[in-house]
């Protein structure tokens, strides 16, 4: 699935031929009587990759009729008759539309309506389908097909497409055209990290190695604590019985208690805003239902309800804090809590503080 | 008319076998679309193969039946040469008919 440019494609050539030539007889020198060169030959029938630009295809042709011959005699078993097997690997085809054909990116891979991926969704060069049967299909019998069986069968596999019409023939001369057909050909970028190379404007194929991801690490204005976002509901916290019992009771992270009286525990003071005033020290004055150092809840509840805008007044006592209204002690400014914070308090003191 | 099924039949030793790829949507009624609502069903609900005049499979399809249902089937008789026949009728009142020749 390599694309590379042409640029990119003769520079790396030419560079491969200059280290061979100048490694050659330096790895003679250091390792005296091993070895021996490669002769052409043995470097030819290694060298059998077929790249996007066709380089390196062999001459040929085969049509659909032939190919479904090949396809039902040596493929069949695995991929079924028409390719669409699910059983042994992922089907080979369907799951494209003509306007797939047209637009060269498969809709179905982003919109979520296919429900299988098959070969000719995802492949973006039908070099690399070429190359893939020649060098390792049939799976009991890799290699053993001739050029003329892969370009039929590659025929029968674009008519299950709908790519190619039923008396097809396909050909190293008119495999470019069929390229220019292939509906996901626009579907394959290079702009990743992980493509060697400058980026795609400076003549690369990749990013310049610029990652993916883009996790910082935080250096400043972090937060300080950990916000929870989302709990489970307390009715459903059982959903899965005891918790505790299916993670390890080793590490760091354990399963919490859902199930007996422990789980009871933590629920009954589930209660945000009884946390959030005993976190911020309120609790450490006010009770509930008993005056400390300032006045009991229900106290400020009893002198407060009947008048208007309440919740206004008192926002503004915990904000600023206050003295007189309850004695002499002072309630000392509460600046550090944000306002929905001294809003959500409010209400809750003015709700009876349940 | 649907989309056309791919349909190959080959004889060996007196025994045709059919392999059909239908093309249909086989919506079971149950799914809902992006806003909730329930997309219709939509299925096939009778299909026959015929080789010539003789029904060789008669069969009756429900919304169990996958998308694009792949069907195999085999029967005694049948020369190369001669066609099979495959029809299908659905819930919305579509039907569809190909055939192949046998080889």
């Amino acid at each position: 699935m390599f694309r590379f440019s042409k640029s990119v494609i003769a520079r790396s050539v030419a560079a491969f031929a200059l280290i061979s030539a100048s490694t050659a007889g330096f790895a003679f020198d250091h390792f005296k009587g091993v070895g021996r060169q490669a002769t052409p030959s043995e470097v030819k029938a290694w060298d059998i990759d077929v790249r996007p630009d066709f380089k390196g295809l062999p001459k040929g042709s085969g049509n659909v009729e032939r190919g479904n011959e090949l396809f039902e005699e040596k493929c069949a078993s695995c991929h079924g008759s028409f390719g669409e097997s699910n059983e042994v690997f992922t089907p080979l085809a369907g799951g494209t539309t003509k306007d797939d054909i047209k637009t060269g990116r498969v809709k179905g891979l982003s919109s979520g309506e296919l429900p299988q991926r098959t070969t000719f969704t995802k492949v973006a060069t039908i070099s690399t389908v070429w190359d893939y049967i020649y060098r390792a299909m049939p799976w009991t019998a890799p290699k053993s097909l001739k050029p003329d069986d892969v370009y039929a069968i590659l025929a029968y596999l674009l008519n299950l497409q709908e790519i190619v019409p039923g008396d097809f023939t396909l050909s190293d001369k008119n495999i470019g055209e069929v390229q220019k057909l292939l509906p996901n050909r626009n579907g394959m970028t290079t702009d990743h990290g992980m493509w060697p190379g400058a980026p795609a404007k400076k003549g690369g194929i990749g990013n310049g190695g610029i990652p993916d991801v883009k996790n910082t690490a935080c250096m400043k204005n972090c937060k300080t604590e950990v916000q929870i976002g989302s709990t489970l509901p307390d009715y459903a916290r059982t959903a899965h019985g005891e918790l505790a019992d299916q993670n390890r009771n080793f590490g760091p992270v354990r399963g919490t208690r859902t199930l007996g009286a422990e789980a009871a525990k933590p629920a009954a003071a589930a209660n945000p805003a009884l946390e959030l005033a005993t976190k911020n020290g309120c609790m450490a004055c006010h009770g509930v239902n008993n005056k400390i150092v300032g006045p009991g809840y229900n106290e400020v509840v009893a002198r407060y309800k009947d008048q208007p805008d309440a919740e206004g007044k008192l926002t503004a006592k915990v904000k600023a804090g206050g003295q007189g209204v309850w004695g002499s002690i002072p309630m000392p400014p509460n600046g550090h809590l944000k306002d929905e914070e001294i809003k959500t308090l409010v209400q809750w003191i003015m709700a009876g503080a349940k | 008319m649907g989309n056309p099924m791919k349909i190959r039949a080959a004889n060996k030793d007196g025994v045709t076998e059919v392999k059909a790829l239908i093309s249909h949507e086989m919506e079971t009624g149950q799914r809902k679309d992006a806003n909730g609502a329930i997309v219709p069903a939509w299925f096939i609900t009778e299909l026959v193969a015929k080789h010539g005049d003789k029904v060789v499979l008669a069969a009756e399809f429900g919304s169990s039946v996958s998308k694009n249902p792949y069907l195999a089937f085999k029967f005694k008789g049948g020369a190369k040469g001669e066609k099979v026949v495959v029809s299908w009728k659905d819930n919305k009142g579509d039907s569809r008919t190909d055939e192949a020749v046998i080889g």
